[in-house]
C-alpha cells in the first residue's frame, strides 16, 4: 500500500518537475553533449568534418593567444577570488553589528550589485579614465601620477581586479552575513567567559563555523572569475596588446566572430575540465580546513 | 459547458490581436536591415512605398539591431529561416558568398531589360562580385575623406583644406603641419584642442596607398603590412601623436573627450555617411569635407559600401529582385541620396546631377565625395578579414599606445602574425 503510494507521489513529484527537467534536457544538457560533438569537428554553421582531437592539438601545441587569455584569466582569478572573498566577508561582518540604521548601510552595499553589468562597464570607464578620472584624481591628492589603467597594458589587469571588488557587497556577502547570524551567540558567549579577546573569538569561532560558507563562496567564486566576460568585451575589448584577453572573450570571439565554433566548443571544454579539476582540489583541500558542525570525522 | 467557458474567452482574446492582413493574396517577401532608430524608419517608408507601387508583392521589413545582426544572419542563414532580402555589410560579404548562401543575380541581372550595368560606377558592381557573378547590389556606398573644422582653420588664420585641395597643394605634409598649428594646450599643459583625430583602423589604409604601402597582396591571400611604404605611413602617424602631439592619446581620447563634434579637433578622417550624423550634431562650428591628402604615391582613398543579397532559397526570386531593383533605383537614391544625403548614390547620372552636386546643406564640398569615389580603390577585404586584422592590430597598438615608436619593427611584427592567420588552414 505504501509502495503504491510512494509511486503515485513520485509521478507527481515527476509531473511537477517536468517542465524544468524538459528546460535542463533540451536547453542545457542537449547543447552541451551537441558542443562535445562539435569540439572534434570543424564547424562554421554551414558545414562541419570531423577532425578528431586536432582542435585541442592546435590549442595547446599552436595557438599562442588561448595561453594568453588563460594567463590572464588565472591571474585575474589568482587576486580577484581571495580579494572579493576576504572584502565580502569584511563587509558582512561590519553590516552585522548591531548599530543604527543598519538596514539602511546593509541596502547601501547592496546597491551597487543590482547595476547591470554593462552599465557598471561603462561607468568604470570614466572612473579609469586617465585624465579626468575619479581614481586617478584621488591618487593625485597623495602625490601618485596618472595612472594609464586601460591604455597601459601593464595595469589592465589590476584595473579589472579593482573592478571586480565593484561586487564585494552583493551576493557573496549576503551569503557571510546569513552565515554570521548562524552562529550562535552562545558561543561567543562562552568564549567571553574564558577571557577570549575579540581576535580570538573571530580566529576560533567566526571562522571556524563560516568555514563551510566560505568554501561555498570560493568555489563559486573560482567560476565566477574564469567566466569575466562583459567588462572587458565592453571596456577594451581585449586591448591593449591582449593583456585583457579574458578567456571567454576569446571563446566569444571564435564563436560569434570568426565562426569556428569546432575550436569554440574545444575551449568551453577545455574551461569545463579545468574547472572541474579546480572544485575537485578544492573539495580535497576543503577536507583540512572547512568545519561541518555535527560531521563525524 | 466548463471547456466552453475556457475556449470562448481565448478566442476572443486571439482575434483580438489578429489585424486585417496588408499582405493577404499578394507574394510576401521579407527584407532584414540594421540601422539606427532614424534610417529604419527611412527603410520602412521605403518598403511601404514599394508595397503601394507594387499591389501584387507585400513586403515586410525586419529590424535587428546592429549589435545582434551578423550573428542573427549567419544563424537565419545556416538554418535556411533568412529573409527573402538582407542587407549585408561589405566586411562580412566576403566571408558569406563563399557559403553559398547568396542568389546569383546574374542570370535575373541578364534577362532585365531595365538593367544596365553602365549605369553604375564600376566599384558598386566590383564589390558584389564573385566568381565573375553579381551577388549583391550595392547600398549606402562611400569613400574615406576627411572632415574638417572650417571655423577653427579660420581662427588660426590657416588656409581652407579645401582650397588647399584645389590647388593641388594638399599634401600629408601640408595636413600634418596644419595639425599641430592647430593643436593647443592651456597654462597647464592641458590639452585643449586638436589638429587631428588618428584614424582606426581601416581608416589608415588611404595613408598606406598614399605613402606607397599595401596591405595585402592583389588576390588577398597574403599579408604586404611589412612593405616599405606602410611603415612610413605607420611612421607617419605615430609621430603625428607622441613627436608632435597633434592627436589626442588613447588616454586623453577616452571617453569621448575630442569627437570631431565637440569642435576641439581640427580634422578627422571618417566615411561618407558620417555627415548625416555630423549635420545634426556638429552645429556649433562651420565644417566641411576635403579628399584625403596627397602623398608620395597619391592620394588614393577606400570605396566601401553594403550588399543587398537576395537568400539562395527564397522561393520569391522575382519578387525579390524587383524590390532590390526598387531600393538600389533611381528613385530610391534621389531619395537617399540627393533628398537625404545619406552618402553616395551608386549610379553615375545621379552623382554627376545638379541637384547632387548643388546641395544648401552642409557638406558643401560636394565635388570631394565625387573626386574622392574617382580616385577609390575598393578596402581589400577577404573572408577571413577579421582574423587578420585583429591578429595585426594588437601588434599595431603598441605604436597607438605609444609602447613603440619604431613602426618598421611593429609592422614586421603585425605582418607575421597576420601572415600565420592566412597562411593557416581555415576553420581552426
Amino acid at each position: 500500500m505504501a509502495s503504491r503510494l510512494a509511486r503515485h507521489q513520485a509521478r507527481w513529484g515527476f509531473a511537477f518537475i517536468l517542465p524544468w527537467l524538459l528546460g535542463f534536457l533540451i536547453f542545457t544538457a542537449g547543447p552541451m553533449l551537441a558542443s562535445l560533438y562539435l569540439s572534434f569537428t570543424k564547424y562554421d554553421l554551414h558545414s562541419s568534418q570531423w577532425v578528431g582531437t586536432e582542435n585541442y592539438r592546435r590549442l595547446f601545441q599552436e595557438d599562442p593567444l588561448f595561453w594568453k587569455a588563460l594567463d590572464n584569466t588565472v591571474r585575474y582569478a589568482v587576486f580577484s577570488v581571495p580579494l572579493g572573498v576576504i572584502g565580502s566577508l569584511a563587509i558582512a561582518i561590519l553590516l552585522n553589528q548591531n548599530v543604527r540604521g543598519q538596514r539602511l548601510f546593509r541596502t547601501l552595499f547592496y546597491l551597487p550589485s543590482l547595476v547591470p553589468a554593462v552599465a557598471s562597464a561603462l561607468l568604470w570607464q570614466w572612473i579609469f579614465n586617465a585624465d579626468n578620472g575619479i581614481l586617478n584624481t584621488a591618487l593625485g591628492v597623495i602625490g601618485i601620477a596618472p595612472i594609464e589603467w586601460l591604455q597601459n597594458e601593464q595595469w589592465t589587469l589590476p584595473a579589472f581586479v579593482l573592478m571586480s571588488l565593484w561586487g564585494v557587497g552583493g551576493g557573496r556577502m549576503v551569503i557571510f552575513l546569513a552565515g554570521l547570524q548562524g552562529i550562535p551567540d552562545s558561543y561567543y558567549e562562552a568564549a567571553r567567559i574564558d577571557g577570549a579577546s575579540p581576535w580570538i573569538q573571530f580566529r576560533r569561532v567566526t571562522l571556524p563555523m563560516l568555514s563551510p560558507v566560505m568554501f561555498f563562496n570560493v568555489i563559486l567564486g573560482v567560476i565566477g572569475s574564469f567566466q569575466i566576460f562583459t567588462s572587458s568585451y565592453i571596456m577594451t575589448g581585449g586591448g591593449p596588446n591582449n593583456a585583457s584577453l579574458f578567456y571567454a572573450l576569446y571563446l566569444f570571439r571564435n564563436a560569434f566572430e570568426y565562426f569556428k565554433l569546432g575550436k569554440a566548443s574545444a575551449l568551453a571544454w577545455v574551461l569545463f575540465l579545468i574547472l572541474l579539476v579546480l572544485t575537485f582540489i578544492q573539495f580535497r583541500m576543503s577536507k583540512r580546513w572547512v568545519y561541518y558542525e555535527g560531521a563525524t570525522s | 459547458m466548463r471547456t466552453l467557458c475556457l475556449l470562448v474567452p481565448v478566442a476572443l482574446a486571439f482575434l483580438a490581436g489578429c489585424e486585417p492582413d496588408p499582405g493577404a493574396g499578394k507574394t510576401r517577401i521579407r527584407y532584414m536591415a540594421w540601422g539606427n532608430p532614424e534610417a529604419l524608419d527611412l527603410e520602412q517608408r521605403l518598403c511601404d512605398e514599394f508595397n503601394a507601387r507594387n499591389p501584387d508583392i507585400h513586403v515586410s521589413f525586419l529590424k535587428v539591431p546592429q549589435s545582434a545582426y551578423l550573428n542573427k544572419a549567419i544563424v537565419m542563414f545556416a538554418s535556411r529561416t533568412a529573409p527573402d532580402v538582407v542587407r549585408i555589410d561589405h566586411f562580412n560579404f566576403p566571408s558569406l558568398v563563399r557559403k553559398d548562401y547568396f542568389l546569383n543575380l546574374s542570370p535575373l541581372i541578364a534577362r532585365d531589360p531595365e538593367f544596365k550595368s553602365t549605369d553604375y560606377f564600376p566599384a558598386t558592381l566590383d564589390e558584389g562580385r564573385y566568381k565573375g557573378d553579381i551577388f549583391g547590389m550595392n547600398v549606402l556606398f562611400g569613400a574615406i575623406l576627411i572632415y574638417y573644422n572650417k571655423t577653427m582653420f579660420q581662427k588660426a588664420g590657416l588656409e581652407d583644406p579645401y582650397e588647399l585641395y584645389r590647388k593641388g597643394e594638399w599634401t600629408y605634409e601640408r595636413m600634418r603641419q596644419s595639425a599641430i598649428r592647430l593643436s593647443k594646450t592651456d597654462q597647464n599643459g592641458r590639452p585643449t584642442q586638436f589638429g587631428l583625430i588618428l584614424p582606426p583602423w581601416p581608416l589608415t589604409v588611404p595613408i598606406v596607398w598614399a605613402f606607397g604601402g599595401e596591405v595585402l597582396s592583389p588576390d588577398m591571400t597574403q599579408s604586404r603590412l611589412d612593405s616599405p611604404g606602410t611603415a612610413k605611413a605607420f611612421q607617419f602617424l605615430t609621430d603625428l601623436r607622441w613627436k608632435d602631439k597633434a592627436s589626442p592619446t588613447p588616454s586623453q581620447a577616452a571617453n569621448s573627450a575630442f569627437p570631431f563634434e565637440s569642435g576641439k579637433v581640427g580634422m578627422e578622417f571618417n566615411w561618407m555617411g558620417q555627415s548625416v550624423r555630423y549635420r545634426k550634431v556638429a552645429t556649433s562650428f562651420e565644417w566641411d569635407v576635403v579628399p584625403v591628402p596627397r602623398g608620395p604615391a597619391g592620394n588614393p582613398t577606400i570605396l566601401k559600401g553594403n550588399q543587398l543579397v537576395i537568400y539562395r532559397e527564397t522561393r520569391q526570386p522575382e519578387a525579390a529582385w524587383r524590390f532590390v531593383k526598387f531600393i538600389t533605383g533611381d528613385y530610391v537614391e534621389r531619395l537617399l541620396y540627393v533628398q537625404r544625403r545619406r552618402s553616395f548614390p551608386t549610379r553615375k547620372a545621379i552623382a554627376g546631377s545638379k541637384e547632387f552636386l548643388e546641395t544648401k546643406e552642409r557638406p558643401f564640398n560636394t565635388k570631394a565625395f565625387v573626386d574622392s569615389i574617382a580616385n577609390g580603390r575598393p578596402l581589400p577585404i577577404n573572408h577571413r578579414w577579421g582574423e587578420w586584422t585583429n591578429a595585426s592590430n594588437a601588434e599595431i597598438d603598441a605604436l597607438f599606445s605609444g609602447r613603440s615608436r619604431n613602426a618598421k619593427a611593429v609592422m614586421a611584427e603585425a605582418h607575421r602574425k597576420a601572415a600565420k592567420v592566412l597562411a593557416d588552414e581555415e576553420g581552426f
